[in-house]
């Protein structure tokens, strides 16, 4: 990255499947697509004179921000996956995420409650999946999305074991 | 055991025993719990001769006198079977006490059995709303961390056994193990020592100078200005409904916090509040997982503080009432009262000036020029700013918060980081090292250009949301990692979620008040 990041420094992060791009933009296409198709309702409705009065420029600006908007994310998609990284650290892990709204977030184990796995359709097909791990807080909104199935029942195995050795009260 | 106690009386006591028999609740109770239903049935059938005797007829009209039998005969039906259903679903509501659970077993077509364990108990309320206040039954709250309801509530006990049973809970959760050779002896209840009580006036005068009192006043002003400019009167109407509203809140805010009490117990920090319900609520050692002492504008004139806690099990504190009021540690509260409530929360603060680091986390502010750069640089709290050891939002950045760049700041002792902010509003958020429970740095665009970045500590649900606003980007990214380190190393001096076990010196506040609360003693006897 060329701005400075946020991350303590000396830390090799290990990336997320690249093919997690795919799951993000399929989600994409089924948001910002069907967005944009109810959006371009009214120009259909005025070009075809069913709605006289509604103003031509009005109904051509709403789908058309919406889409600049949408591909303008649809750009950021490749770069934001490869922004996700996540560090396992002797006693800690490390999350982090975005270009432009950064994110580090440091989970200890000790601190973990519970260990999920999800996956979705998309990721399913492509042998990908999302660990979720839980803390007694809510905040703690830690994510680590588009591992490959085998490193996500990997990670899940070490995070329990390393979790039970470091359990601590609240 | 009293000798000539009722049946439920000596049931009460048998709560302390090691391994306490399956007990019921108080008969009384789902009848001062559903009084609401049974006076709706009998409002809704003798309305009509409510009515007649408003207005002075005779009593039984010829109209009625047809129907009556067939209005007695429904509304005896209703009262019948809502009282049996009272009667059922008391007679199969159940709880015990023994090897470190507590049960309950409710509900007879769907049953239900829940258990907790005693040493993950958060903490423990005794409440008693005014009915069951006049009756002297009281509805014991039973907290473990989980954010949604309460773990166990025992509606009603009598208040000798709830107090009875809170202490067995509590010296169970403490570590305490029962005397094998006296296996009927209850355990007794732990002396306590007032610590602050919030004098009726000084409530009074907060709700006047508190926010909602802001809002009257504009609203106000607002509506009749507006009805004057436009030679409306109708804008009064709509003052009604804000009126009725506002009184109400601040009856609830009267109520709940009328007679505040703390004092401070082995057993943990107790809190006595209430006008016409009462409620007393205990939290066991280390509990708190954070703290929040603010201070509204209006507030600075006399001084005064707030304290609000986060504590896994009371949850969120959203528009409910009664919520809130769980999670206020101080209602309103001199400084003096503020440091005494720190001292009890945190009994080693981890530093040796508690006081002139907690003055500066609530009132101070860093210098605006002198050498803090300096202080910045060095990157350790505590290295002797005139400021508490604050470090500060560094100068750079002072366009994002033209205010409150000189006081948005934290200091970490051994035992806990504080974080201050705010420059009207007020506010020092201190989290306990060991309660912390991830961490997270975050970097918006705006930030990244002024090199500063947010850090915030993940807490269990409440009102209280630590958060550091725009430190210093080296700060920041060295307090991520000594706050991790700091952490780990007090989660592992904390080994035991028995307090007894852990040896922590118990500093009671300033013992103006040294006498024993002299509560009537439910011991055996």
């Amino acid at each position: 990255m060329r701005t400075e990041a946020i991350d303590p420094p000396g830390i090799t992060w290990l990336r997320v499947s690249p093919k997690y791009i795919t799951v993000r933009l399929a989600s994409w296409a089924l948001a910002n697509l069907v967005v944009v198709a109810l959006l371009c309702v009214p120009l259909i409705l005025v070009v075809s004179g069913v709605w006289e009065n509604f103003p031509l420029w009005l109904a051509v600006a709403l789908p058309a921000v919406m889409l600049v908007l949408a591909l303008w994310r649809l750009l950021l998609i490749p770069r934001q996956v490869r922004a996700i990284g996540y560090a396992e650290r002797e006693d800690d892990l490390l999350i982090r995420r975005g270009i432009f709204f950064q994110r580090t977030l440091v989970v200890p184990y000790g601190r973990m409650q519970y260990v999920d796995i999800g996956v979705g359709p998309v990721e399913r097909g492509l042998g990908l999946c999302t660990l979720k791990l839980h803390t007694a807080s809510a905040g703690t909104n830690a994510e680590i999305p588009g591992l490959p199935a085998a490193e996500g029942a990997r990670l899940r195995e070490q995070l329990s074991a390393r979790g039970e050795a470091r359990l601590a009260g609240l | 055991m009293k000798p000539d106690a009722a049946p439920e009386a000596s049931a009460g006591a048998d709560a302390g025993t090691p391994d306490g028999g399956w007990l019921r609740v108080h008969p009384a109770s789902p009848f001062v719990r559903g009084w609401v239903a049974l006076a709706a049935i009998v409002f809704f059938f003798f309305r009509d001769t409510f009515e007649r005797m408003l207005q002075g007829g005779p009593l039984v009209d010829e109209q009625l006198a047809g129907r009556a039998p067939w209005l007695l005969f429904g509304g005896g039906v209703l009262l019948l079977l809502t009282g049996a259903g009272y009667v059922l679903s008391w007679y199969f509501t159940r709880y015990q006490v023994a090897e470190g659970y507590v049960r309950i077993n409710t509900g007879f077509l769907f049953k239900q059995q829940r258990q907790a364990r005693l040493d993950r108990v958060q903490a423990i309320d005794i409440v008693q709303p005014l009915l069951a206040r006049i009756f002297g039954l009281a509805e014991l709250k039973f907290e473990v961390a989980d954010a949604g309801e309460s773990a166990v509530r025992l509606a009603y006990l009598r208040m000798d056994e709830a107090r009875q049973l809170r202490a067995t809970i509590l010296a169970r959760a403490a570590g305490v193990v029962p005397d094998p050779a006296q296996p009927g002896a209850a355990a007794a209840e732990a002396p306590e020592h007032a610590v602050l009580t919030v004098p009726p006036g000084r409530l009074i005068g907060s709700l006047v100078l508190s926010e909602q009192s802001v809002v009257v006043v504009v609203g106000g002003l607002a509506s009749v200005v507006l009805s004057a400019a436009t030679e409306n009167r109708s804008f009064y109407l709509f003052l009604i409904p804000a009126v009725l509203g506002m009184v109400a809140a601040y009856w609830n805010s009267l109520n709940r916090g009328y007679n505040f009490t703390a004092a401070i117990s082995p057993d943990g920090i107790r809190l006595r509040y209430g006008l016409l319900d009462t409620q007393a609520q205990t939290l066991p050692p280390g509990r708190i997982q954070a703290l929040r002492v603010s201070q509204p504008p209006l507030w600075r004139v006399l001084g005064w503080y707030r304290i609000q806690v986060n504590v896994a099990g009371y949850g969120a504190a959203g528009g409910n009432g009664e919520a809130s009021s769980r999670t206020t540690l101080l209602p309103v509260g001199t400084f003096p009262d503020v440091l005494t409530m720190l001292s009890l929360v945190l009994p080693d603060p981890g530093t040796p000036d508690p006081v002139r680091i907690f003055t500066a986390g609530v009132n101070g502010l860093a210098p605006a020029v002198s050498g803090e750069e300096t202080a910045d640089a060095a990157g350790a709290p505590g290295s002797g700013t005139d400021d508490g050891g604050f470090v500060t939002t560094p100068r750079r950045a002072r366009l994002l918060a033209p205010l409150g760049w000189r006081r948005n700041g934290f200091s970490a002792t051994d035992t806990a980081l504080l974080i201050r902010s705010g420059r009207w509003w007020r506010h020092l958020v201190v989290v306990p090292h060991q309660r912390t429970q991830s961490m997270a740095l975050e970097q918006g665009p705006l930030a990244r250009r002024f090199r500063v970045a947010d850090l915030v500590l993940h807490t269990t649900a409440g009102p209280v949301s630590p958060r550091l606003i725009q430190a210093g980007l080296d700060e920041g990214r060295a307090l991520l990692d000594e706050q991790a380190a700091r952490a780990r190393a007090a989660r592992k001096r904390q080994t035991s979620e028995h307090w007894l076990d852990q040896v922590r010196p118990l500093v009671a506040g300033p013992s103006h008040t040294e006498e024993p609360n002299s509560q009537e003693d439910p011991q055996h006897g």
